[in-house]
């Protein structure tokens, strides 16, 4: 496990000092998460502007959820897309070869070994909206709803890393699907706004097939005691689920990749 | 001239065939976004009675229903090929040709448009019906509506090439871009119908080119404005794309001399 | 009898290959019922590699060496037959086989682009869980041997395709394993880098005593490189043993070269034998084996006056080799 975590601060750190090296477009992607930043909390705000409440999220509550948000998708960018994107790369050039040679598990190489480190900025922002969020309802806000919060949050982080594992295991029998990870790139957009605002097949989509709607909407409820414990303990058994699932799935793909299962 | 429109067509198609799933994806992003902002529209109408301005439910349904499709028909997406062309060198061998450049993208877009409607069309009218939208909608409409939308796309087109163009002189189109476009998130009305834009906003989104590409023409498409309004806008559109024309060629003749010194 | 490296019994891989027709209802129709075609890639072979061998896997593409090399490092279960590699069944990756062995690839890096290879080569240090001082002196070693000292600092994407090479070197070795798999590690490269990295595989085998298995187009790294040589084809292995005898075992001929005064009794030449060649007064024949003796003396006797001179050789290892793959040359199995 140590041995996990001081790989995963190496790898960070080595691209880190790699984005250093070009200043400029550091600079430039600084600023254009800003402007997403921006003009995102902007759109909330012109929203606002009409109403107190959208279907019952004030406009703190939905300033949570736009932080937990970020947060969600800093760290998809940060490190799952990345990896995810060389991963695909590495089986359509037969590179992965080196990865299944390595000591090491070969789903926490595929998972974890790129990093945007420019992202961690989209994560602080994400960080820093939802404590401002959060101080603003400080009223309702308890330790147990605290631990609701962070529980779903991991669990969200889980879910959609079960998902994006899944979507990248097919490449092992599909050598292009780039595309599959393209339309979940267009879902995940739709988490900016709670899912109960969808009709219902959307928000069914949304929690199911592309799980950014739970990963988003629960945390920022959970957070102000709007999730019972059945739905929390829901979360928590699929989340487990999705786990095991997506975990099975890409031992079986890396089985059929070295032919034990053709 | 038809002759080679009719040449490059057939090559673009088969483009597309080789890489029709693709081809098809890029066109999710033309509804996935104004779903979502009708959905979050309708509920902030929801909360106050149904009633926001001058906009009913109905009619905010209408106008995100057409705007998937306006969307789809004004996008341009030639910046991060042309930005590849000018680093790799490709732009040179179709400058020895005898036919602008543009031409092979004004091939490309009208394509593609044409191409993948087909999955666009269906699903605008299924957002129609399942949000309920409620056109009043004349025959004068559709006819300046169709006026409109055609010089928005070629105004969202042009636009598009100026900024694209910034790749002679810099290999960071990408942030150009971005700001770019994230600037017509606000002001094209994409995040609400530009009548529905709070305070200045307004008025500076009816200043910009922006709204122009989008949201104009989807009011007059569902019948929004009166036959002047319309026209006047239609007007101000025409105005904006002979600013972005001369624009453009300026830009662009700038450009090709600062490619031929850099000797690429 | 010192314990085998590399064993291996009657290893057998057959894929299974899904067949497309062309047509559009072809496709539809191999949906529905998928026709696939069996292929033999390597076929029920067998041998043993001593501690510190330097072994050369010869064959044209699509033999089964690459196959091979996959089975042997753990990338691919094999279909039947039995492998232990450092004691380990390769295929089972256990993390002892894994520490124990190397696989580089010519045409493959596992060097990532964007970052110095300096930086690479400590994530291998972390992944391999190499202390410190051992990751030192085998990179200070490394070092030395292939001149690294301007690379190590530069991202891999600035280095040429030898220096690249170079680097992948170090990466492929910096854990020390006890048997590196090569595959066509000097492709691409030019004829003075090939000499450096054959020059550098020969001396790290001197040094740590790694035991070698190497696949590689070029006859020259085969040549300087190892003694002995396995030779495979359509995934049989049809020779086994020193690199010197290969001509003998599966060339039936020799070649005699034959230097004429004058153009005299050179019509006489082709009953002798097979003419490979004819240029100012030099004749190449190649004759068979059991027959060369006769023949060498027929050709002093009756040519006598116009015979300037006379040699009897084995044929070249390329022609050989080339003989074998076209399939002119009879594999006699021993």
């Amino acid at each position: 496990m140590r041995r996990y975590l001081r790989l995963l601060a190496l790898f960070a750190r080595t691209e880190l000092q790699f984005a250093l090296e070009y200043r400029v477009n550091l600079l430039l992607e600084i600023g254009q998460m800003l402007i997403v930043v921006v003009t995102s909390v902007g759109a909330v705000l012109i929203l606002y502007a009409y109403t107190q409440a959208m279907n019952g999220w004030t406009l703190e509550q939905m300033i949570v959820l736009l932080g937990v948000y970020y947060i969600v998708q800093g760290v998809e960018e940060l490190v799952l897309q990345p990896s995810f994107e060389r991963f695909m790369e590495h089986v359509r050039e037969g590179t992965l070869d080196f990865i299944l040679l390595k000591p090491i598990s070969s789903q926490f190489m595929v998972s974890f070994r790129h990093f945007q480190t420019v992202q961690t900025l989209q994560v602080l922002v994400g960080v820093a909206i939802t404590v401002y969020g959060v101080a603003r309802l400080a009223a309702v806000v308890t330790p147990a709803t605290a631990l609701a919060f962070a529980v779903t949050l991991v669990c969200g982080f889980v879910l959609i890393y079960a998902l994006l594992l899944v979507l990248s295991t097919f490449a092992f029998w599909f050598v292009r699907v780039d595309n599959l990870l393209a339309i979940f790139w267009a879902f995940i957009d739709a988490g900016r706004f709670p899912i109960d605002i969808y009709p219902g097949w959307l928000r069914v989509t949304m929690s199911t097939v592309v799980p950014v709607g739970i990963a988003v909407t629960v945390p920022a409820k959970a957070i102000v005691g709007l999730v019972d414990a059945p739905t929390l303990a829901a979360v928590v058994a699929a989340t487990v689920i999705a786990w095991v699932v997506s975990r099975a799935f890409w031992k079986i793909g890396v089985r059929s990749y070295t032919g034990a299962s053709a | 001239m038809i002759g080679v429109y009719r040449a490059l067509a057939v090559q673009q198609i088969q483009i597309m065939l080789q890489y029709r799933v693709a081809t098809f994806l890029y066109a999710l992003f033309s509804f996935v976004r104004p779903i979502i902002f009708l959905a979050a529209w309708l509920s902030v109408a929801a909360s106050q009675g149904g009633r926001l301005g001058s906009f009913q439910r109905s009619d905010l349904a209408a106008y995100y229903a057409l705007s998937i499709l306006v969307t789809h028909l004004t996008t341009s997406f030639d910046f991060f090929e042309f930005e590849w062309e000018v680093r790799q060198g490709r732009l040179s061998p179709k400058l020895l040709r005898p036919l602008h450049p543009l031409h092979y993208a004004i091939v490309n877009n009208v394509l593609w448009k044409v191409v993948t409607a087909a999955m666009v069309i269906p699903v605008a009218v299924l957002v129609a019906l399942t949000f309920g939208a409620r056109f009043h909608v004349g025959p004068i409409d559709i006819v300046l509506g169709t006026v409109s939308v055609v010089l928005g796309a070629a105004l969202s087109f042009v636009f598009g090439w100026v900024v694209a163009s910034a790749a002679f002189w810099t290999t960071r189109v990408q942030a150009l871009v971005h700001f770019y476009q994230r600037t017509a998130f606000i002001f094209a009305g994409q995040i609400a119908p530009l009548a529905l834009l709070p305070g200045p906003l307004s008025a500076i989104a009816y200043a910009l080119p922006f709204g122009y590409m989008l949201g104009v023409p989807t009011d007059i498409l569902r019948g929004a404005h009166d036959v002047t309004t319309s026209l006047l806008l239609i007007a101000a559109q025409a105005v904006w794309l002979l600013v972005a024309a001369v624009l453009y060629r300026i830009v662009w003749n700038a450009g090709l001399r600062e490619y031929s010194a850099v000797g690429a | 009898m010192t314990e085998l490296v590399v064993d291996v019994h009657d290893l057998t891989k057959v894929y299974r290959v899904h067949e497309r027709s062309e047509g559009l209802s072809a496709t539809l129709r191999s949906v529905v019922r998928r026709s696939f075609r069996e292929i033999t890639a390597v076929s029920g072979i067998s041998f043993g590699v001593e501690a510190g061998e330097v072994v050369g896997f010869l064959g044209p593409n699509g033999a089964g060496k690459t196959t091979t090399l996959k089975m042997l490092s753990g990338l691919l279960y094999p279909t039947s037959g039995e492998a232990r590699v450092i004691g380990h069944v390769p295929w089972r990756r256990e993390d002892g086989f894994l520490r124990g062995i190397a696989l580089l690839m010519g045409n493959r890096t596992q060097l990532v682009w964007d970052i110095a290879a300096a930086d690479s080569l400590r994530v291998l240090q972390e992944i391999y869980g190499l202390p410190e001082e051992r990751y030192r002196s085998t990179l200070r070693e490394l070092t030395e041997l292939l001149d690294l000292g301007p690379l190590l600092g530069k991202p891999v994407r600035n280095l040429s395709l030898g220096e690249r090479m170079k680097v992948e070197f170090a990466a492929g070795l910096i854990h020390s394993p006890r048997v590196a798999f090569l595959d066509e590690p000097t492709l691409g490269l030019d004829v003075s880098m090939q000499s450096r990295i054959r020059g550098f595989v020969a001396e790290h085998n001197r040094r740590s005593g790694t035991t070698i298995l190497l696949t590689s187009h070029y006859m020259d790294d085969i040549v300087a490189l190892c003694k002995r040589v396995i030779v495979i084809h359509h995934g049989h292995l049809l020779y086994d043993g020193p690199l010197g005898e290969l001509a003998q075992r599966m060339a039936p001929y020799k070649v005699i070269t034959v230097t004429l005064h004058d153009g005299a009794g050179s019509a006489f030449l082709d009953e002798l034998g097979t003419v490979v060649s004819r240029e100012q007064g030099v004749v190449v024949l190649r004759v068979p084996r059991e027959s060369v003796a006769e023949r060498t003396a027929r050709i002093v006797r009756d040519l006598e006056g116009s015979l300037a001179d006379i040699s009897v050789e084995d044929p070249a290892i390329e022609d050989v080799i080339d003989r074998v793959f076209a399939g002119a040359a009879v594999p006699p199995r021993s």
